[in-house]
């Protein structure tokens, strides 16, 4: 049988591949030899996407190669999920991501997705052409940390900044944190709108959100 | 040389000619529509992507309410999916129409069919470029866009799916594809030219290095878009959005007579990579300038791509429909007063 070591390495080299039948298959070994796979995944997975991560930063992995890692990452969980405890001792912080309405290009959303879910995050993906007042209704509801919205259009830019007043309207902008991003969307537009920070790309969203649930957290205490 | 009509200058500009000229051209071969408008000539979005009256005066407006120096039709991204099958939305006064469905589920299944340019909404594009042609034409020159390949291949298989088959599956399965798409591309210009129209747009906004690689790009994008260019035998300007810098050693062997770049893209740094071997246009920002910023800032932003050897006058990417007509103006008149003699 592998060992631990053999395993955890396969998974990682199977992820930063791009290979999910090895992924899968390591993922098995892990299983088979009682490896904790809560672990694997957020710990090991996530280690996986960081190399996937400065590989894209860069510029020797593009968006086909991150999105085959992912996708392999995702075989791994699929193996693994059945078997990880849920009794984690910190909750894990919820972000909500999205496109805005009017907006149908969510390949940078879906990025960002996959690389907060693999950092440990609770992504809830509200999909593409979402309509503004369920960013407000969803951040109530679910009593988010960070609320995430991508527009790929300059024509739809503008719906960030309306869901910034909303937030404002309701009351609760001071309990979450507003990242926005997307191609024609530049940090200094960005925090003219009110928004708190502008991720350069996919993994840097990592970082900024870690940083962003800390700061949120602190200021406001539990929801 | 006779007399220099905005036609003849677009021409020697779009093809790297701009010395030959009186100044340089304005014009924009990418989505020219704005709100103001559609408003000046009574053909909103976004009926006027359907209706042959309506989107006739609405590319006219180009001229007649903002002074850019030739025409170009369609307006939107969605013919060539929506003759292939494609659930469209069609957007609202200022939105562009998008695809919503994608119709193959496997390379294998791409078939594209004998009569497709007879179907959508190919052939009102092409019999408006005729009545352009036909009232304009001596004057100022007609430019048939066509989606790219590559953005092609996105709408009909589903982006996320086809930038996997890049590395799953044989590059040559990948190329051949967007071989065969391009074929189609060709038919669609092939009967643009004859309906009157003299310069190509390819716009392929997905085939963009914040998604592929430089190695993709010169080993599957160059041969394909040599292909266009091979077959279609006019003036052809390549737009692709955001940062192509890492292409531009390879932008010369595709044959294309223009590159439009995005915002993201220094046109001096452009310049200093290809040098005569093929013409850039675009250079003035769409959203720090255009939408958000003021005449003033337009003029700016044009004259700093004049002074950094920019080719043709023209936005870094499609004109975003709320876009103030007086900024949208100030980057005619900016053209209008660069006299080279």
């Amino acid at each position: 049988m592998a060992t631990k070591e053999e395993i955890v390495n396969g998974f990682i080299k199977a992820i930063v591949d791009g290979d999910e039948a090895a992924s899968a298959k390591w993922a098995k070994e892990g299983v088979a030899a009682n490896l904790d796979a809560y672990e694997l995944v957020t710990k090991h997975g996530g280690d996986a996407m960081s190399i996937v991560n400065s590989k894209y930063e860069r510029k020797e992995f593009f968006v086909p190669e991150v999105l085959c890692s992912a996708n392999a990452l995702n075989a791994g969980v699929d193996v693994l999920a059945p078997h990880m405890k849920s009794d984690k001792t910190s909750e894990p912080a919820t972000v909500i991501l999205g496109v805005v309405e009017g907006d149908i290009h969510d390949i940078g959303k879906n990025l960002v997705k996959i690389m907060l879910s693999a950092a440990g995050f609770k992504v809830v993906d509200l999909g593409k052409d979402v309509p503004l007042a369920q960013f407000i209704e969803k951040t109530k509801e679910l009593k988010a940390d960070v609320i995430g919205m991508s527009a790929l259009m300059s024509t739809t830019m503008p719906s960030m900044k309306k869901v910034i007043g909303m937030l404002q309207d309701a009351g609760i902008r001071n309990k979450v944190k507003v990242i926005v991003g997307g191609g024609p969307v530049t940090k200094e537009w960005a925090l003219s709108i009110g928004a708190d920070d502008r991720p350069h790309d996919a993994s840097a969203a990592v970082g900024v959100t870690k940083d962003l649930v800390a700061k949120v957290r602190a200021e406001r205490g539990a929801w | 040389m006779g007399e220099m009509t905005p036609r003849k200058r677009a021409l020697l500009c779009v093809t790297g000619n701009k010395r030959k000229a009186d100044r340089i051209s304005c014009l924009d071969t990418l989505t020219t529509c704005t709100v103001d408008q559609m408003n000046a000539v009574k053909a909103p979005f976004p009926e006027a992507n359907r209706d042959p009256e309506l989107a006739f005066r609405l590319a006219a407006a180009a001229w007649e309410v903002v002074g850019l120096e030739g025409f170009k039709m369609p307006f939107d991204l969605c013919v060539e999916a929506e003759a292939l099958g494609c659930k469209i939305n069609w957007g609202r006064i200022d939105r562009h129409p998008s695809v919503e469905s994608h119709v193959f589920a496997d390379l294998k299944d791409l078939k594209i069919p004998e009569d497709i340019l007879d179907r959508g909404r190919f052939r009102m594009k092409h019999d408006v470029e005729l009545r352009l042609m036909k009232e304009y034409g001596d004057y100022l020159p007609v430019a048939n866009q066509v989606t790219g390949p590559f953005t092609i291949a996105g709408h009909i298989f589903g982006i996320e799916k086809f930038c996997i088959w890049t590395k799953k599956r044989p590059l040559e399965e990948v190329k051949e594809a967007l071989m065969t798409i391009s074929e189609m591309n060709i038919a669609d210009c092939k009967r643009a030219l004859r309906s009157g129209a003299e310069i190509i747009c390819i716009a392929d906004p997905s085939a963009t290095s914040d998604i592929l690689s430089p190695a993709f790009f010169r080993d599957v994008m160059v041969p394909v878009y040599k292909n266009m260019s091979r077959k279609i035998g006019a003036p052809i300007i390549l737009h692709i959005c955001g940062n192509t810098s890492a292409y531009l050693p390879y932008m010369p062997d595709t044959g294309f007579d223009a590159l439009s770049v995005d915002a993201q893209v220094d046109i001096g740094f452009a310049k200093a990579i290809v040098g005569n071997k093929i013409a850039i246009v675009g250079g003035v920002p769409t959203i720090t300038a255009l939408l958000f910023g003021t005449p003033q800032k337009v003029r700016e932003a044009a004259i700093d791509a004049i002074k950094k050897g920019v080719d043709v006058l023209m936005p870094s990417c499609g004109i975003p429909p709320r876009t103030p007509l007086e900024n949208f103006k100030a980057l005619v008149e900016v053209a209008r007063c660069m006299v080279y003699q």
